[in-house]
């Protein structure tokens, strides 16, 4: 049986990170009937990586190959109780069954259950107490992030799902979510959906950074069926911008930022099929009213 | 004609399925010229794909003046009405014949001049 040994290093959520990631995803597209991580040398990773990982073994499975996650290789503590806290260890058949901490679960989804996501956005990620928020707000800012999977389910034709993983950082008293999904890709969606209307040639030679940001504004939609789209991901926008949060894309070969500068698209030099969502709130309590709401 | 929201679908307003639940109900009698209440008391959390399908797609039917005439919304919170504003706007300017042509036309304007 050909086995391919994948080394795991440390990874944050900078974009050499993901180009690290969108490498490691890379590798396990060639031929091997069983892959196995090894993190030995893995110090630290980051939410986006667990859901990342998460979903890159489901997918490798989803072609009839095996994936192991090497344990006897985890030799940094702090990366064993992360995946352990998170669940991402129990997920993966290590008797683990994670526990209460700064890290929010990691979560697969196979399909869109609206009710299960709303609980673990409501509840498990801006509601868990990490910055004092109304119930009123909390249920406005998960209704926010719930365009995040309406998008994933909607338009990235996934056959595997959506993975996500969060982690509260005390220190920057910050909040992230990640979200993956090894979908089409958004620039890659938004081509094919134009293709249908217009000339290859010419919709060819749309940039990613191009899709993405037709995709961004607001009202456009690559959804048809007579009924107006094109909302979520203008209200996640316009959420994170009040927030003075940050809300980072890579989908194909394009790459969307917006924070409080603004919004920019870029091209990048690495790709991978699918799309995170990867964001970065503020749990400062100021950036947290309604204008109706006495500080 | 009065419809309590959260007996329909439940306290979440979020997806388009349950948005449609709504539009099968009120679309009859609102092209009918009747008053039609939506009562959201009880539902707390929202998302556009529900309003795209409960009110948006009834632009297709109606004019925006006789919608905002006939359909009254009863404690709907500061967020749910927001996004049925944007809702109503987006429906109102959406044609399902756009120039896709001219669109990425001025896509690859817009990619030239910032390449260069």
């Amino acid at each position: 049986m050909a086995q391919k040994v994948i080394r795991i290093p440390t990874l944050n959520d900078g974009p050499h990170d993901f180009a690290r990631l969108f490498g490691i995803w890379s590798e396990t597209n060639d031929y091997f009937e069983d892959i196995r991580f090894d993190f030995s040398h893995c110090n630290f990773l980051r939410p986006n990586a667990v859901a990342f990982l998460g979903g890159l073994a489901r997918l490798i499975q989803s072609r009839w190959k095996t994936v192991t996650f090497d344990r006897s290789t985890l030799h940094h503590s702090a990366v064993m109780a992360n995946l352990c806290q998170n669940g991402f260890a129990g997920t993966f058949a290590y008797p683990s069954s994670g526990w209460d901490g700064n890290s929010i679960p990691y979560r697969e989804d196979k399909a869109l259950d609206m009710n299960g996501i709303m609980d673990y956005l409501t509840y498990n990620w801006i509601g868990k107490g990490w910055v004092h928020v109304s119930d009123r707000l909390r249920d406005a800012i998960a209704g926010r992030m719930w365009e995040i999977y309406s998008n994933a389910f909607e338009h990235s034709g996934t056959e595997i799902g959506v993975f996500s993983c969060g982690q509260h950082y005390r220190r920057q008293n910050n909040l992230i979510l990640s979200a993956v999904d090894f979908g089409r890709g958004i620039p890659a969606n938004v081509r094919f959906f134009l293709r249908q209307h217009v000339e290859d040639a010419l919709v060819s030679k749309l940039s990613g950074a191009a899709c993405l940001k037709w995709a961004f504004e607001r009202g456009n939609s690559t959804c048809t069926g007579g009924v107006a789209r094109g909302l979520g991901l203008d209200l996640l926008k316009e959420f994170v911008r009040l927030n003075q949060g940050k809300l980072e894309i890579y989908s194909n070969d394009g790459y969307a930022i917006v924070d409080k500068d603004g919004e920019r698209y870029e091209n990048r030099d690495f790709a991978f099929e699918g799309t995170v969502m990867h964001i970065t709130l503020r749990c400062d309590e100021n950036l947290y009213r309604f204008r109706d709401e006495a500080e | 004609m009065k419809l309590s929201i959260k007996d329909q679908i439940g306290p979440r307003g979020i997806i388009r399925e349950d948005g449609q639940k709504i539009y099968d109900a009120i679309r009859g009698a609102l092209q009918n010229g009747e008053t039609v209440t939506l009562d959201f008391a009880g539902v707390n959390q929202f998302a556009s794909p529900f309003f795209n399908f409960a009110i948006g797609q009834l632009l297709k039917d109606i004019a925006e003046a006789d919608l905002r005439r006939l359909l009254q919304i009863e404690h709907l919170n500061e967020t749910g009405r927001l996004v049925v504003e944007r809702v109503i706007e987006n429906a109102a300017k959406y044609h399902g014949d756009k120039d896709y042509r001219k669109i990425v036309d001025d896509i690859l304007e817009q990619q030239a001049r910032e390449s260069g």
